[in-house]
């Protein structure tokens, strides 16, 4: 079989152009279920926000503007880019039944539905009401929200990593390097190559040249 | 370890050629001559076994291929983050070299604890340290790149590390030949002789077209993007002034 062609086929196939982005990821067993291949759903319209406006991070405090837990306020749990939306840990629910199996009905939760962007704002922290942010920079360089209505910045969340650790939070195991190691710096430039610089090191010597060779 | 190993065994045996030596000059003088002739490439480089086997600290042998013992039976390993480029463009090359084979060594690690959980049927403890690592080591791999780039503009002026040239080929594309090493030159190479590298006439009217669709395809696809721009403002008046 031709290299390309081999490649072509290990290649990811491409997304559909209209694929619908869901509350799970595209390549999960439940976005397989409810977009199989083929299928044509109704078009949505996603507001397009750039990466550097955009303002709600996971973890913040925010408050509901509408639906059925308006005014209410809650921490994000999810945010999804591809849709605007934000999902509030315990809030704007709906109860559902999961797990079905042959006679037994499944077990009766409450799941949470995703808010569109427009339907929440952030709160400030210094008085717990709804405000407008703006982003801005401090003297030290450091981008920030700033609210708009007193003035003060609304401090990012704590944030976690995907694997369950706060970096602020993290302790030296066994094989982390300390920080002092990690930023040492020992590297100066030099005109040689690391394999000679290593071969040096290690009281190499190589007399041995390679033949003529000619490029094209 | 892989490496520290067949390091370690290589070590043993130039210790073994030396000895030959050693003893065969005392007291054969005309055998020796040939064994010396013989091994002289390893003798030459004989500091190069030892000074490993000084610097190889291997303490546990085959332990090294699995976990901590604390760690055995955890249904999680905490784990700190992948290098970032930008410590790794601090370190010397020494350093890079040496941490190389560390990462080396725990990827080993890795694979073997998930070699292990695939035959019992488990899940990997923290199946994303192997992840990690392998970031870790693709990005040392692109520091000690950039240093050899940035070495090789200097001294140099190549940009690449593979010459190479923009030719056509006989469909009439014009693409990035990259060169390859050859014992012999281009002359006498009779089957790089037979390569084409030039546009047939044949061709050439093909290539126009070409060039035609792809520019047609290039203007469609702008005014598709300026067409979906202007929906979506008209949606959404407030803040699509970005998109």
């Amino acid at each position: 079989m031709r290299l390309t062609a081999l490649l072509s086929m290990a290649a990811k196939a491409a997304f559909p152009h209209d694929y619908r982005y869901g509350t799970s990821r595209p390549w999960t067993v439940a976005a397989r279920r409810v977009n199989p291949p083929g299928k044509k759903r109704r078009k949505v319209f996603v507001e397009p926000i750039a990466n550097e406006d955009w303002h709600v991070l996971r973890g913040d405090t925010v408050e509901i503007l509408s639906g059925k837990d308006k005014g209410k306020q809650g921490k994000v749990s999810q945010v999804f880019r591809h849709r605007n939306w934000v999902i509030l840990e315990g809030l704007n629910t709906h109860y559902r039944y999961i797990g079905k199996s042959g006679d037994y009905k499944g077990t009766y939760i409450a799941s949470e539905a995703p808010l569109l962007l427009k339907d929440i704002t952030l709160v400030d922290p210094t008085d717990r009401k709804p405000t407008d942010i703006e982003w801005r920079y401090t003297e030290e360089g450091e981008r920030v929200r700033v609210s708009l209505r007193t003035g003060r910045i609304i401090p990012k969340p704590m944030y976690q990593r995907r694997d369950g650790i706060i970096p602020q939070q993290w302790k030296d195991g066994p094989k982390d390097t300390s920080p002092d190691d990690a930023l040492q710096q020992t590297y100066t430039p030099s005109l040689k190559t690391l394999e000679e610089e290593v071969m040096e090191k290690m009281n190499i010597q190589e007399d041995r040249r390679p033949r003529k060779s000619y490029w094209y | 370890m892989a490496a520290a190993v067949t390091s370690r065994l290589s070590a043993a045996l130039c210790r073994q050629f030396q000895r030959v030596v050693t003893v065969s000059s005392f007291t054969q003088a005309h055998y020796a001559a040939q064994t010396i002739s013989k091994f002289q490439s390893c003798q030459q480089r004989a500091p190069v076994y030892s000074r490993a086997l000084h610097t190889s600290c291997v303490r546990k042998g085959l332990d090294e291929f699995f976990d901590l013992p604390e760690n055995w039976g955890e249904p999680t390993v905490k784990s700190g983050a992948p290098w970032t480029a930008k410590q790794l463009r601090t370190k010397s090359n020494e350093d890079l070299h040496k941490l190389w084979y560390v990462l080396l060594k725990e990827k080993n690690m890795l694979l073997t604890i998930e070699q292990e959980a695939k035959r019992q049927c488990l899940q990997m403890p923290s199946p994303e340290r192997v992840k990690k690592v392998e970031r870790s080591m693709k990005r040392l791999d692109t520091v000690v790149q950039e240093r050899a780039d940035s070495l090789r503009l200097l001294q140099t002026g190549q940009e690449k590390a593979r010459p190479g040239a923009w030719r056509k080929n006989v469909f009439g594309k014009t693409i990035w030949y990259k060169f390859r090493e050859h014992p012999i030159p281009w002359h006498l190479n009779t089957r790089y002789k037979r390569k084409r590298f030039y546009e047939p006439l044949h061709v050439t009217p093909y290539t126009r077209l070409s060039l035609e669709k792809h520019l047609k395809s290039k203007v469609r696809k702008e005014r598709r993007e300026k067409r979906r721009h202007k929906e979506l403002a008209e949606i959404f008046p407030k803040k699509t002034a970005v998109a």
